[in-house]
C-alpha cells in the first residue's frame, strides 16, 4: 500500500497538478473540464481517481493539490473518500488538501448532512468548499477558485505558501456551534 | 478497492497567446522575446518559492516529533495552540515589514535631502573658485603692468642719465667751462690784488664797516660756485 506524499518528487517546470478524488466520475470529469478551461498562466494538469491508493506502476508527476469531492447525495462517496484518506501522508494536510462538497442546494436529495463533511474537514484541519457541480456557473466559479489554490500550492505564486493560504482560509466557526 | 483505474485529463495549457508552456519552443516573431523574458522571470519566481517550501519541509522534518501518546482532545488542543502560534508569527512579520518599509522610506527621503544639499554646495564652491581664479588673473595682470611701468621708469632714468652724461661731454660745455675757469682765474687774481692792496696799505680795515665787508667778501673762494 503506497501512501501519497506531497514532496517526494521534484516539481515540473511551470506545471501544477491537481488530483481529484471522488466516487462520481461524471462530476469529476465535468469539474476537470471546467478547470482546464480557466485562464491560468501555469500549465494545469488534472488527474482523476475514484479512490486511493493509486496504482504505483504509473509514472505521474507530483501532486500539488488534493481535492476530495464528496457528493452529498450519496453516502457511498463519503465512505469512499474516508477510506482514501488513510492513504494520504499527513503532510498533505498542511495546505495541499481540501474537501469539496457538492449538491447541498437540493436539500431533499441530500443523504449526507453538510455538518458531517464540515466535521471531517475540521478533523483534518483542511478547508471545505461548497458548490453545485451540476450547475454551470457554480462549477466554473469553483474551477477558478481551485485553479488559484492549485497555483499557490504548487509554489507558483511568490510570497504565498500553501500553509499561509490555509491559515487564511481557516474558518473561525467550529462545527460544534453549527449543531442544530 | 485497490488499483482503481486512474484517468488523466488532457493537460492543455489554457493560457492565451502562444506561450506554449515550458516545453514549447518560442516563436520567432519579435514580440515573443518579451514573452520569453516574462516566462523566465515567472519561472524564476516559481522555483524560488518552491525552494523555500522544500527548505522549510526539511527544517520541519529535523524537529523531533513527540514520542508520547496523547489523548485525542489533548492533541486537538495542541493543534489549536500551534495554529494560533502560526497566526501570531504571521502578524508579527507583517507588522515588522510595515515598520521596515516606513523606516526605509524615511531613510530614502533623508538621502534625497542630503543629495540636494550636496549639489547646491558644490555649485557654490564652483562659483567661488571661478571668482578666485578671476582675481588671481587680475593680480597677475596688475603685477605685469607695474613691472612694465618700472621698466619704463628705469629706462627713462637711464636715458636721462645718458643725456646728462652726453651733455657733459659735449664741446659747447667744454668751451663754456674753459671760459668760466678763465673768468674765475681772472677774478681770483683781481681778488688777490685788491686783498693785497688793502693789506698793504696798513689801514685798520676792521674799523670801517665798508672795508670789513669788502675784505670778508674777498675771502670767499670763488671756485666754490
Amino acid at each position: 500500500m503506497s501512501v501519497l506524499r506531497p514532496l517526494d518528487k521534484l516539481p515540473g517546470l511551470n506545471t501544477a497538478t491537481v488530483l481529484l478524488v471522488g466516487a462520481d466520475d461524471a462530476l469529476l470529469q465535468q469539474l476537470a473540464d471546467s478547470m482546464l478551461k480557466t485562464d491560468c498562466a501555469s500549465e494545469l494538469r488534472v488527474h482523476l481517481a475514484r479512490s486511493l491508493p493509486l496504482p504505483s506502476n504509473v509514472n505521474r508527476p507530483r501532486v500539488d493539490l488534493l481535492v476530495f469531492v464528496i457528493n452529498l447525495h450519496s453516502k457511498y462517496s463519503l465512505q469512499s473518500v474516508e477510506k482514501s484518506l488513510h492513504h494520504v501522508d499527513a503532510s498533505f494536510f498542511l495546505g495541499k488538501a481540501c474537501f469539496l462538497a457538492t449538491g447541498a442546494g437540493r436539500e431533499n436529495l441530500c443523504s449526507v448532512h453538510r455538518n458531517t463533511v464540515v466535521r471531517l474537514a475540521h478533523t483534518y484541519r483542511s478547508p471545505v468548499l461548497f458548490c453545485d457541480l451540476e450547475v454551470e456557473g457554480s462549477r466554473a466559479a469553483m474551477a477558478q477558485r481551485l485553479a488559484r489554490m492549485l497555483q499557490i500550492s504548487a509554489g507558483h505564486v511568490p510570497g504565498v505558501s500553501a500553509m499561509s493560504l490555509l491559515s487564511l482560509l481557516r474558518s473561525s466557526e467550529s462545527p460544534s456551534l453549527e449543531d442544530l | 478497492m485497490e488499483s482503481q483505474p486512474e484517468k488523466r485529463a488532457a493537460a492543455e495549457p489554457a493560457d492565451s497567446g502562444g506561450e506554449g508552456g515550458a516545453g514549447g519552443l518560442p516563436q520567432v516573431a519579435g514580440g515573443r522575446s518579451e514573452d520569453r523574458v516574462t516566462l523566465l522571470l515567472r519561472l524564476r519566481a516559481q522555483i524560488k518559492q518552491q525552494l523555500v517550501e522544500y527548505k522549510s519541509m526539511v527544517d520541519a522534518n529535523e524537529e523531533k516529533t513527540p514520542e508520547q501518546i496523547m489523548q485525542e482532545n489533548q492533541i486537538e488542543d495542541k493543534i489549536e495552540e500551534l495554529e494560533n502560534e502560526i497566526e501570531e508569527v504571521k502578524i508579527a512579520y507583517e507588522m515588522k515589514s510595515i515598520a521596515l518599509n516606513s523606516e526605509f522610506m524615511d531613510n530614502m527621503k533623508q538621502i534625497l535631502k542630503l543629495n540636494k544639499l550636496i549639489i547646491r554646495s558644490q555649485k557654490e564652491s564652483r562659483s567661488l573658485e571661478r571668482k578666485r581664479l578671476e582675481i588671481r588673473k587680475k593680480r597677475l595682470d596688475l603685477k605685469k603692468a607695474s613691472e612694465s611701468k618700472l621698466l619704463e621708469i628705469q629706462t627713462e632714468k637711464n636715458k636721462q642719465k645718458e643725456d646728462l652724461d652726453s651733455m657733459e661731454n659735449s664741446d659747447k660745455i667744454k668751451t663754456i667751462r674753459q671760459n668760466l675757469q678763465m673768468e674765475i682765474n681772472v677774478t681770483t687774481v683781481i681778488q688777490h690784488v685788491f686783498q693785497n692792496l688793502i693789506l698793504g696799505s696798513k689801514t685798520n680795515w676792521a674799523e670801517d664797516s665798508a672795508l670789513k665787508e669788502i675784505v670778508l667778501q674777498l675771502e670767499k673762494n670763488l671756485t666754490r660756485i
